[in-house]
């Protein structure tokens, strides 16, 4: 039984291979090279894969990069990033963190010469969405999960969380993602200077990719300063000792670093300057940008009420987070258990994993903690308009590693395979209509106001991701240039839900199909033994 | 590869541990002094202080006592329990202490500091190491909440350290049988109950808990007499109180059914239909828990409940103990029934009201809190570091966003009275005469207390035959009276607005809270008094 371990390199090939078919068939996009002038229009906004602020912001300015040469934007690619766009001395500049739309840059110049920048540039994004998958499926084999169960842990955090819809739109928590798992890889699996060195280097990304993650890291910084300076209880004495070469793989957290200096000094004229303090343009009057309803005239007019630059307190704030809990996991239009239950199964991999006194827990825990404290401290913990709680991804994948923890444990618990089953398929089919659809998902509390000014009922969970498929549209890019003219977006996703149905079930099958070899066998012995008077422990000692 | 290393001897490590565990109690009791103080300093500094019209009242209150025109004990009124103005009569004499608001606040930092340090002991009596008593006392100490009330002269700190005290002496009776705990743990109680009325409720619940105990280990005879003895002491404060209106007030029950009681308030609430969580236990259940949570910051709160679901199902530990630790979630009842039955008010913004009121109310949990954290702490002892940076983390944030939901309450909310105006009038224009001023103090004590003028400045309810005589001929006695022209709740305005000297007043200002009438110059030499 070749399949039953998973050891062989043809099955790798198989289930990396459907992954990448089922993002590619999700992949957001349309074709063409656009100018800044069509950028501006709703084929590429509202109804096309740029359709909200948060993805145009880094798109313009990865695009004014490679088609403008210039660090500041000119006024259609302006217009185009608001109402996420930054002001400064005169100039638009960005209102993000670079550090994506420099990631992104080999994509969108391959897309170009493809005929599809804009699908090229999304491309990245589901790389790290792959490479995601591997870094699971390696974290939980490491910490103690079989391998089916680890390659089950990939699916779940690929196809059954909002990450899917984040791995095929230009957003950063893959890449996120992506740090934290190959620094806690690279930490847990190796102990050199140069690991050490290219784990500092990731660290200081992720303050490029997005400063929140300043605080995600946190707990790998210290896993990271464990491995420079490590305490030794001896009989007699504590000793203290400190890696001389070690401490010099510091260094590289300053090419990050230097980097965003050197984005800050080009984009803002000053090296300190971080992007979300500059000034926010929420819109245009005609040519003239305007901030919440006003006529802009000078910068110092200009500061948004909520943004208050340079005073952490006023973006983390803890009064926040009674309603940042209920909207990150209760709440009808973000909330865990409406959007992915299935991660709640993590919890009980935790469990096992605090019993197993296994090492790594509190760090894992704590990026955890701090992923949903900071994001329920946050003013906006829905995440503007988007689908599920986008925040949570680095959390998802750590929940998916802990699932498949728990799975090993309690494979023997056939019970658990229905409850998985069912949350895993509830929670597939809601994340598979968000890919291919839509992130513009308004929060709750902004529906009345909609509902006043569109004079229309709006919709504030994933059923306007299925009204949206009703409407027979979808965002995927394959869909829209071959799969509309064969079938029906609804038929499209049911495709696309199959495959992943498919390479899910199967994979519980070669699980449970061990498993129900070893009941059978067992059974069978147990009627042999009643049956025949025979002295049977050979066989129960090659079966137990 | 070049390796630094240094070493320190076993035993200087652990001999250091030992002395510091030694004077662990005393670190501990001067690092809260230290936050204490710090905390004072900062809130009087930026006037936040005194910020709270009950405040101002309790120290008036205070100062009423020894210093106006019917100075003497009955000045500690029916309104508030009078402990807290009872411990402020050795200080409220001195005009910065009264004014300074520290004459009250000094009865609340003791209490914080009193209060850390038997956080600590309570879990040090449930097992709990040296790491999970600090941070129970850390949960305690680095709530922006309590360090802002024990900078002020309320009630709360008080109370919560008299009800904690009376719940840790009762854990150590449960434990141990002692009686002494038990004679020790009603005196707290019955400090408590002249504290506030959550006290009264401790004594009820305290009560069923010495009784379920007794019975179960003993026998319904022992319980009577264990009963008896208990309640001698714990049941003395309310019976004094009972007593006290009774020959103050002429009723037993003034307290409850006077005109300034919480019950008449309510009264005038739910009539206006402005008491929402009176008769709906959900919403009553509702607005608490958002207080709470508002006052904890949330995850603490959290924590605290995954940590009382571990100790009352850990095997370890004693039923009897598990029965006692209850006894910290008295509060927790007691303000959920007291919305309830309509005797109590608390407004979050955003769930009842569209503003802030009594919402300090949900901070009497939280040594309880404090307690199951220590405990959870210690439980969880690999997620210990983790635990407690995630603590640490929210702290960190609620200080450097100022996140304190009481100061709101006290500045923007209903709790607030922002008399500045009238009382920079009064310092203005009457601080250097000799004349009476006619005010009700249920109404305007902010008033009294900002003005800066001293207590014998004012005839007030309080002062017996000026008032008396005050009211029907105000024009003898009173220069200018402060009041709230045709609102009847003003008691000034209900009896005096009709009497015929009233007419020889003529208003000279009108501010947000009240308006001042002065009586006109030609009926100046009518003064009884030889003020002019």
């Amino acid at each position: 039984m070749v399949s039953l371990n998973l050891k062989n390199n043809w099955f790798n090939v198989l289930y990396y291979l459907i992954c990448i078919l089922i993002l590619v068939l999700s992949l957001r996009g349309i074709p063409g090279n656009p100018k800044d002038l069509e950028l501006n229009t709703s084929t590429w906004k509202e109804n096309g894969p740029l359709e909200l602020s948060t993805d145009r912001g880094r798109f313009a300015l990865t695009y004014s990069l490679l088609e403008n040469k210039s660090f500041n934007f000119s006024l259609n690619i302006a217009k185009f990033a608001t109402p996420d766009l930054g002001y400064f001395n005169g100039k638009f500049v960005s209102l993000f963190d670079p550090g994506l739309s420099f990631l992104v840059i080999p994509g969108y110049i391959i897309g170009k010469l493809l005929g599809a920048a804009q699908v090229g540039t999304f491309a990245i994004i589901s790389i790290f969405a792959l490479l995601n998958v591997f870094l699971i499926r390696k974290l939980s084999e490491e910490l103690g999960a079989n391998k089916i169960m680890s390659a089950i842990a990939g699916l779940v955090f690929l196809f059954a969380t909002p990450a899917f819809t984040y791995s095929v739109t230009l957003y950063q928590h893959q890449i996120t993602t992506f740090i934290i798992l190959l620094s806690t890889f690279l930490l847990i699996k190796y102990d050199n200077f140069w690991t050490l060195a290219l784990v500092w280097m990731l660290l200081g990304l992720s303050f490029a990719i997005d400063y929140p993650n300043a605080v995600l890291v946190f707990p790998l910084v210290i896993l990271a300063i464990k491995k420079i300076f490590s305490i030794d209880i001896q009989k007699n004495r504590i000793l203290f000792r400190l890696k001389s070469l070690y401490i010099l793989s510091l260094l590289t957290v300053l090419i990050p670093i230097s980097f965003l200096l050197w984005f800050n000094k080009n984009s803002y004229n000053k090296y300190f300057q971080l992007a979300g303090t500059v000034t926010q343009v929420t819109g245009f009057d005609n040519n003239t940008p305007i901030n919440n309803r006003y006529v802009i005239e000078d910068a110092t007019k200009y500061v948004s009420p909520d943004r208050k630059s340079g005073f952490l307190g006023s973006f983390f704030y803890t009064r926040n987070l009674l309603e940042g809990f209920y909207i990150l996991f209760l709440s009808p239009d973000r909330g865990i258990v409406n959007y992915t239950p299935v991660i709640l199964l993590g919890l009980g991999g935790i469990i096992v994993a605090y019993k197993r006194k296994m090492e790594l827990l509190p760090f894992l825990f704590s990026i955890i903690g701090l992923n949903i404290l900071l994001y329920a401290m946050w003013g906006d913990p829905w995440g503007g308009w988007a689908f599920g709680s986008r925040y949570l991804i680095p959390t998802y994948a750590i929940l998916s590693i802990f699932i498949s923890i728990f799975l090993t444990k309690y494979r023997k618990y056939l019970i658990l395979l229905p409850i998985f089953l069912i949350l895993f398929s509830y929670s597939v089919f809601v994340n598979t209509a968000g890919a291919i659809t839509t992130n513009a998902i308004p929060p709750q509390v902004e529906v009345l106001d909609l509902e006043k000014a569109s004079n229309s009922i709006q919709k504030y969970t994933y059923q306007k991701n299925f009204d949206y498929l009703s409407m027979n549209k979808s965002k995927s890019f394959v869909y829209q240039l071959i799969g509309k003219n064969y079938m029906s977006s609804w038929r499209y996703f049911y495709v696309l839900y199959t495959l992943i149905m498919s390479l899910s079930v199967g994979l519980l099958v070669v699980q449970y199909a061990d498993n129900f070899k070893k009941i059978f066998s067992k059974i069978s012995i147990n009627v042999f033994r009643k049956t025949l008077p025979l002295n049977i422990n050979f066989l129960k000692r090659k079966y137990d | 590869m070049t390796n630094y290393t240094f070493s320190i001897p076993v035993n200087f490590w652990k001999n250091t541990g030992l002395v510091l565990e030694k004077n662990l109690k005393l670190i501990v009791g001067i690092i809260l002094v230290i936050i204490s103080i710090t905390a004072f300093v900062y809130y009087w500094r930026n006037g936040l202080g005194i910020a709270y019209n009950d405040a101002r009242s309790h120290l008036d209150i205070g100062r009423r006592v020894i210093e106006g025109l019917k100075p003497g004990l009955a000045q500690l009124g029916s309104v508030w329990l009078p402990l807290l103005h009872f411990l402020m009569i050795p200080t409220i004499w001195n005009n910065f202490m009264w004014h300074s608001g520290l004459s009250g606040a000094l009865v609340s930092m003791i209490s914080f500091v009193f209060c850390g340090l038997l956080i600590y002991q309570f879990l040090e009596q449930l097992g709990v190491g040296k790491v999970g008593r600090l941070t129970g006392v850390i949960i305690f100490a680095a709530n922006l909440n309590i360090l802002y009330l024990q900078s002020t002269a309320m009630t709360e700190l008080l109370l919560l350290a008299t009800m904690t005290a009376g719940s840790y002496e009762l854990l150590i009776w449960h434990k141990t049988g002692n009686y002494l705990n038990l004679v020790k743990s009603a005196i707290w109680i019955m400090l408590s109950t002249l504290t506030r009325y959550d006290g009264w409720f401790l004594l009820f619940y305290a009560t069923l808990l010495i009784i379920i105990n007794v019975v179960k280990k003993k026998s319904y005879k022992t319980a009577e007499g264990t009963l008896i003895l208990f309640l001698t002491m714990a049941a003395l404060g309310v019976v004094l109180w009972f007593l006290w209106n009774l020959l103050i007030f002429k009723d037993p029950f003034y307290f409850i059914t006077g005109p300034f009681s919480a019950k008449a308030q309510q009264d005038l609430l739910s009539n206006a239909g402005v008491l929402p969580t009176k008769g709906n236990f959900f919403l009553s259940m509702k607005v608490y828990l958002y207080a709470l949570m508002y006052n904890t910051q949330t995850f603490p709160s959290i924590l605290g409940l995954i940590g009382a679901i571990i100790l009352w199902f850990d095997n370890k530990i004693n039923r009897s103990i598990k029965m006692a630790s209850t006894v910290l979630l008295a509060p927790l009842f007691f303000n959920i029934i007291a919305l309830y039955i309509g005797h109590s008010v608390l407004y979050v913004q955003g769930i009842s009201g569209n503003t802030w009121f009594n919402v300090r109310y949900g901070i009497m949990l939280l040594p309880s809190i404090a307690i199951f954290i220590g405990y959870l702490i210690d439980k969880l002892k690999p997620f210990r570091v983790v635990l407690i940076s995630l603590i640490l983390f929210t702290s960190f944030f609620s200080i450097v966003s100022g996140d304190a939901v009481t100061i709101d309450d006290a500045k923007f909310g209903s709790s607030q009275k922002n008399v500045t105006e009238i009382s920079e009038w009064l310092k203005e224009n009457v601080t250097n005469e000799n004349s009476y001023i006619l005010i009700s103090v249920a109404s305007h004590d902010a008033i009294v207390f900002s003005s800066g003028l001293p207590m014998k400045r004012f005839i007030h309810e309080g002062t017996g035959d000026y008032w008396n005589k005050a009211i029907i001929n105000p024009d003898k006695y009173a220069k200018y009276i402060i009041m709230r022209t045709n609102d009847a709740t003003d008691m000034t305005f209900r009896l005096v607005g009709k009497s015929p000297g009233f007419s020889r007043y003529q208003k000279i200002s009108s501010f947000p809270f009240a308006d001042i009438y002065e009586l006109r110059p030609e009926y100046w030499n009518n003064l009884a008094t030889n003020t002019k």
